[in-house]
């Protein structure tokens, strides 16, 4: 009986960390370009919200994916024009993106509150209800299996190929890869949509997957969790999924604790995932003392000095 | 070969953070008709019953000047401690935790006199903000963690906890179907001055006052600029600059703390999910959209309010109230991207 349990907590775990992983993936791509963007939680929000639309109305889940993906894209085009080609505050930029993405994506999503998705993203294997270790691996949806293919490929791209050097020298000193002939803004601005991208696969997670229906604001804070996830990795898209695991299986495992005979006020168990947050940054602030691993360069605008 | 290049200005518009609010708002406005267009909505009847009913009488008036208070307190507290290079994400959160701290000092004092009753929970609520940011400011100054995230979590965290008030200790049984704590008692509402124009905004002129001076005039906020300036300048100086910071936090902090206690004396009277609709988010894009300016604050601050008020009245002819949002988070970008012209200019530049 307990290992049903266990196993339910490892699935739920897996999911809850996808869903985080995913845009904390993408916010380390832009942020390894040097452009901080702090529109997270209202990206995932776009990309869900446009997801979500488009597997109601067309009842057709890849269609819905890539709907969800290019509508946070492009969305994040509007931080990239802002602090990339216009020069503007990236703090500023990324928060009003924050607030524009919840407004608007409960805006466009008036009509579908409290509607029920048909066609949910089901596991690409015929169980649904695993039971041991191996089937909760081949369970998943198809995002899951894309997530970890993310993760190996940017690691890869990260550390291999001339894109991701070229990324890394923008974000660590971008005046010195311009004299040395590197397109930074190019760079930047295609890191940002990378990055938008990558949250509104996270977004079309949540409202096909993970929560299958639309409420206002049901991103609750998990971009801003994403974001505290990429400091927490240090930058590195493994420990980012490490991280993602380990809040991934805080969510799962507070709401099953009761289960477990410990006696919690619900209300109480929904803020522990910030709590921990606040805790885990501080320590981690402490144990590596300021040097963190970010990109030198990060939230200071390029802007060419006319020789 | 010509080719176009960017050149940083050498003066920049003393107007110029003016100008492109006003550009901007032009263009959130544009935006705003673009999408009551794609509702099948005409924005012309649209955005004249929001002007109607926000500014058109003294009820309409009075309702967008009190729904502007915590947008201007939250915005000038946000933007006191801006002046040491900080942000502060978390006055949705100080909003809240200082209309629970007046409640709870409502409930355990016995204070006969109501005006002194009052200022005694207005007090409360300010230092309720300030110990809503009291984690953020210590982890910030201790050891160096990001106060953008912190701030940010706290929101969601006091938000919890507010739930958890009213539906747990200080669930009021009367109230059936909406979960909140038991009004306070009539003697502590604040008074209104005309129509239904809260004491409150009198405050708010007194504390956006009072922000002009300590921002600009004040010893401290000199001090406060040179500690968000370069660390070796304050160690020149003989400047703490982290002890400027930990104080500018706490100050703004109560700031949207005091918003809080206003809205609960003022408008909501009983702790509840009501206390606050976002008003700490929207007052990040005030005092953004100022360049964090005290007297700027309280202006777009007055506009928003009647923009939200406006918003929330269409929403009687099926016209999303998010539209409100949507145009002050476009006025923003528009100012940005407007802002771009009066620090740059491009020229075309001869190549050989």
């Amino acid at each position: 009986m307990i290992d049903i349990q266990l196993i339910g907590l490892l699935n739920a775990t897996l999911q809850a960390a996808t869903l985080l992983f995913i845009a904390a993936l993408g916010e380390l791509i832009t942020e390894k370009s040097g452009i901080l963007n702090l529109g997270v939680e209202g990206m995932i929000s776009i990309g869900a919200v446009a997801g979500f639309m488009t597997a109601i109305n067309t009842e057709n889940i890849f269609l819905a994916i890539l709907i969800g993906v290019l509508s946070s894209s492009i969305f994040a085009s509007i931080h990239a024009l802002v602090t990339v080609v216009l020069k503007q505050d990236q703090t500023v930029s990324g928060l009003i993106l924050t607030i524009l993405g919840l407004a608007l994506s409960s805006l466009l999503g008036k009509n579908y509150v409290g509607r029920k998705l048909v066609t949910k993203l089901e596991s690409v294997t015929s169980i649904s209800e695993p039971t041991n270790i191996v089937e909760v691996l081949i369970s998943q949806n198809i995002i899951f299996y894309i997530a970890v293919l993310l993760m190996i490929s940017t690691s890869l791209i990260l550390k291999k190929t001339m894109f991701g050097r070229r990324l890394e020298a923008v974000g660590e000193d971008s005046k010195s890869s311009d004299s040395m002939g590197l397109k930074v803004a190019k760079t930047q601005f295609i890191a940002t949509c990378v990055g938008g991208a990558f949250a509104g696969l996270s977004g079309v997670y949540l409202t096909l997957s993970y929560v299958p229906y639309w409420t206002d604001n049901m991103t609750s804070g998990r971009g801003w969790i994403a974001l505290a996830l990429v400091i927490f990795g240090g930058w590195k898209p493994y420990r980012t999924a490490l991280g993602a695991v380990l809040f991934g299986f805080l969510e799962a495992l507070v709401p099953r604790l009761q289960t477990y005979g410990f006696e919690l006020s619900p209300y109480i168990v929904k803020i522990t995932p910030y709590v921990i947050t606040i805790l885990v940054l501080v320590i981690l602030t402490i144990y590596k003392g300021g040097k963190t691993g970010a990109p030198k360069n990060i939230g200071v605008p390029f802007f060419r000095e006319n020789r | 070969m010509n080719n176009l290049k960017l050149f940083k200005r050498q003066t920049v518009n003393e107007l110029s953070t003016f100008y492109s609010f006003l550009i901007g708002f032009i263009i959130a406005i544009f935006i705003g008709s673009i999408i009551l267009l794609i509702q099948d909505k005409s924005p012309i009847d649209t955005f004249s019953l929001m002007l109607r009913l926000s500014v058109g009488s003294i009820n309409s008036l009075s309702a967008s000047l009190n729904k502007a208070i915590p947008l201007i307190l939250a915005g000038l507290g946000i933007s006191i401690i801006n002046s040491v290079k900080l942000w502060n994400i978390g006055a949705e959160g100080q909003i809240f935790l200082g209309a629970i701290a007046v409640n709870f000092i409502y409930i355990n004092t016995q204070i006969n006199s109501p005006s002194i009753h009052i200022f005694v929970l207005l007090v409360a609520g300010f230092v309720g903000g300030s110990l809503c940011i009291l984690i953020p400011a210590i982890t910030k100054v201790v050891f160096g963690v990001n106060e953008i995230i912190t701030t940010l979590l706290t929101n969601y965290i006091v938000f919890g906890v507010t739930i958890f008030l009213i539906n747990g200790p200080w669930k009021d049984p009367k109230s059936l179907n909406f979960p909140a704590a038991a009004y306070v008692g009539e003697e502590v509402f604040l008074p209104t001055i005309i129509g239904k124009l809260s004491f409150g905004f009198l405050i708010c002129i007194l504390f956006t006052i009072l922000a002009h001076y300590l921002k600009n005039k004040s010893v401290f906020g000199f001090e406060m600029r040179i500690a968000g300036g370069s660390a070796m300048t304050a160690v020149y100086a003989g400047i703490n600059a982290k002890q400027k910071a930990f104080i500018a936090m706490l100050i703004g902090g109560g700031f949207a703390g005091l918003a809080g206690a206003i809205e609960l004396l003022s408008q909501t009277h009983r702790v509840s999910t009501g206390i606050s609709q976002g008003f700490g988010y929207t007052a990040i894009i005030v005092a953004a959209i100022t360049g964090m300016r005290p007297l700027g604050i309280f202006l777009v601050g007055s506009l928003f309010g009647a923009l939200s008020i406006g918003g929330s009245v269409i929403q009687t002819i099926g016209v999303s109230a998010y539209i409100a949002d949507i145009i002050q988070a476009s006025t923003l970008f528009g100012a940005l991207i407007i802002q771009f012209f009066f620090t740059y200019q491009i020229k075309k530049v001869e190549n050989d």
